[in-house]
């Protein structure tokens, strides 16, 4: 029968579980990401750099392609911890723009619509919630940075041999932990931004400034004061600290490696406090 | 025995500084008798902290809050799958069709995704919104978001449905519609119903019981069928004629009435005797009716005490005139 005809009868058949409700909200929300064309766009665009650096280990790995070219060439053409470390700092930006472009519908609109009692009239938790935009966020920055990350350490070690992964296996680990930390930062960033601001356009605007805004703060902290410490305030210098680390290449910054650490931990924490504090069902005035 | 849809028992709630419920307690409704239940109050006085409170948003200080048998602290996800939510403000999510709308709020209610979007077409036509069922939710009039809450509340079938002033910004007819759905809410689908309004009028047209809460306290709670069973009639009558017998005969039929002379009377019928029995009288008497006004109390002059406003009902009050006098 015709669903117009045959009037609204009460749903009494069996329920879902708790992980098919939980990614009812991804499944939608990712739906709804791929329809927007400026984000299909720069996922395109951000897939560039890995194909050119898949040319690059290609190169890399077929010396009678470059025989005439002098030594020089040849050291450019090393896959290291510095090729992955350009690529990561490349894809970085990406994930950043990407965050900034979809990470302010997740919320922001839900705020502004004051959809949050009907999620949280049902089975769902706040957690749940923030975990849900979370996984949207991650996932789809996964695609453009630690997914393309890691098909190019295998290529590199499908070409190069089992040799190559034994001595450099700490890249690929490198590569894999240093782009899901800064998913994860990212993503928080965005989703907390989007929390506070409740309008989209802003909130796009506040995570393109916190993390390029916040690089030249720090720098003129350093630079006016003549210390290092002010390198603590730039999410994007502790990150890149952290991955010269991880990919065993010399390190810029005068701050140690626990100290950007720290510095993620915190801000990751504030980030976590903003979003516990803005995300109610009901905003309770004292 | 069937259990209370709602059990409060000693429930304290803070929002802040500010205790918000005193430590209220009552059973209300019956699981699986489809009752409606009406909550009244001025502004201020707790209702919607307590609808709040029964989603499991706000955590009691003190006593505990069941729905359905279950807690509404230590077993929230228990209890929202079992109830549905018509948030008072407006609320939807943008970009938005209304049937994705509607699937997205079925699934996350637990119902399968076929069964989802089949449910997310019917519930759009029983509640009117058939023909705008492919339109953005943000293109929607008021009347038509208002229907669109109902049918988010609804889609996953609960066995309890929580209205936060249904008819809000309502036109006339559309506000009887959308009383109508309530009703059949309860009276076809079996399904229990709070209704939390201002609108006294719209309580008293679909609700079975009734709260009124002042200052985080209940100060009434009435089984409106047995209140209206309960609640006197009182007349105003003018006749023309010999009325010196009328006072025993309406005594006869146990009626209080007093002469204010002229040929005026005030009369109170208890709920056993209907208006009708008293033309019979004044007929058998051969009086001429020049005037007769009779009157119930209303539920608005109920609350209207129950919130300290007025100390007696216009009924209560004949009634203790006339046995004065």
């Amino acid at each position: 029968m015709a669903v117009y005809k045959r009037g609204y009868q009460r749903y009494q058949g069996p329920l879902t579980g708790y992980w098919a409700r939980f990614l009812v909200a991804p499944r939608f929300a990712w739906e709804r990401l791929f329809q927007q064309r400026q984000v299909v766009i720069l996922l395109v665009g951000a897939m560039i750099w890995p194909l050119f650096c898949a040319v690059f280990i290609y190169l890399a790995n077929h010396s009678e392609l470059w025989a005439g070219f002098g030594s020089g060439f040849k050291n450019f053409l090393e896959i290291n911890g510095k090729f992955f470390l350009v690529f990561m700092n490349a894809q970085a930006v990406f994930a950043v723009l990407l965050a900034a472009l979809a990470g302010p519908g997740l919320i922001a609109s839900d705020l502004a619509n004051n959809a949050l009692p009907l999620y949280f009239s049902r089975p769902m938790s706040r957690p749940d919630y923030v975990l849900a935009r979370l996984l949207v966020l991650v996932g789809m920055l996964s695609l453009v940075t630690w997914i393309p990350g890691a098909a190019l350490f295998f290529m590199q070690v499908g070409m190069a041999g089992w040799g190559w992964f034994s001595e450099n296996w700490r890249l690929g680990v490198g590569v894999v932990a240093g782009f899901l930390i800064w998913v994860l930062i990212v993503s928080l960033v965005a989703l907390a931004c989007s929390a506070y601001v409740r309008w989209r356009v802003v909130a796009g605007g506040l995570v393109l400034g916190f993390f390029f805004v916040l690089g030249g703060v720090a720098k003129m902290v350093n630079t006016v004061f003549r210390v290092e410490w002010g390198s603590v305030l730039s999410p994007t210098a502790a990150m890149y600290q952290i991955w010269c680390d991880m990919l065993e290449v010399e390190t810029p910054l005068g701050l140690n490696t626990a100290e950007c650490i720290g510095t993620l931990v915190v801000l990751g924490v504030l980030l976590v406090v903003v979003l516990e504090r803005k995300l109610r069902p009901v905003e309770v005035i004292t | 025995m069937t259990s209370p849809v709602i059990e409060l028992d000693g429930l304290r709630v803070k929002l802040g500084r500010r205790e918000i419920l005193l430590g209220i307690s009552c059973r209300l409704g019956a699981s699986g008798a489809g009752k409606a239940i009406g909550l009244l109050g001025p502004n201020g006085a707790g209702k919607s902290t307590l609808i709040q409170t029964l989603l499991g948003f706000h955590k009691p200080v003190a006593g505990r809050a069941r729905v359905l048998g279950y807690d509404c602290h230590r077993q929230v996800r228990e209890v929202r799958a079992r109830v549905g939510y018509m948030p008072e403000t407006e609320s939807f999510i943008a970009n938005m069709t209304a049937v994705t709308f509607l699937r997205l709020m079925g699934e996350l209610s637990g119902l399968p995704q076929e069964t989802a979007l089949e449910k997310a077409h019917e519930v759009l036509f029983h509640v009117g919104l058939g023909e705008a069922r492919y339109r953005q939710l943000g293109t929607y009039s008021l009347g038509m978001k208002q229907m669109a809450k109902l049918a988010q509340a609804i889609v996953h079938g609960p066995e309890l449905v929580i209205f936060d002033e249904p008819t809000n910004g309502l036109d006339p007819a559309a506000r009887q519609r959308m009383l109508k759905l309530v009703r059949e809410m309860k009276d076809d689908h079996g399904m229990n119903v709070v209704v939390c309004s201002h609108l006294l009028l719209d309580v008293e047209q679909v609700c079975d019981e009734v709260i009124i809460m002042n200052n985080g306290l209940i100060v009434h709670q009435a089984d409106l069928e047995a209140e209206r069973r309960s609640n006197r009639c009182f007349v105003e009558l003018e006749v023309i004629g010999e009325d010196q017998g009328l006072g025993g005969a309406l005594a006869g039929i146990g009626a209080d009435g007093v002469s204010e002379g002229g040929g005026r009377w005030r009369i109170v019928l208890p709920p056993s005797i209907e208006i009708q029995s008293l033309w019979a009288l004044l007929g058998r008497q051969g009086l001429h009716v020049r005037k007769l006004t009779h009157r119930r109390d209303t539920l608005e002059e109920i609350f209207l005490k129950a919130v300290g406003h007025i100390q007696h009902t216009p009924g209560e009050a004949a009634a203790e005139k006339s046995l004065t006098v």
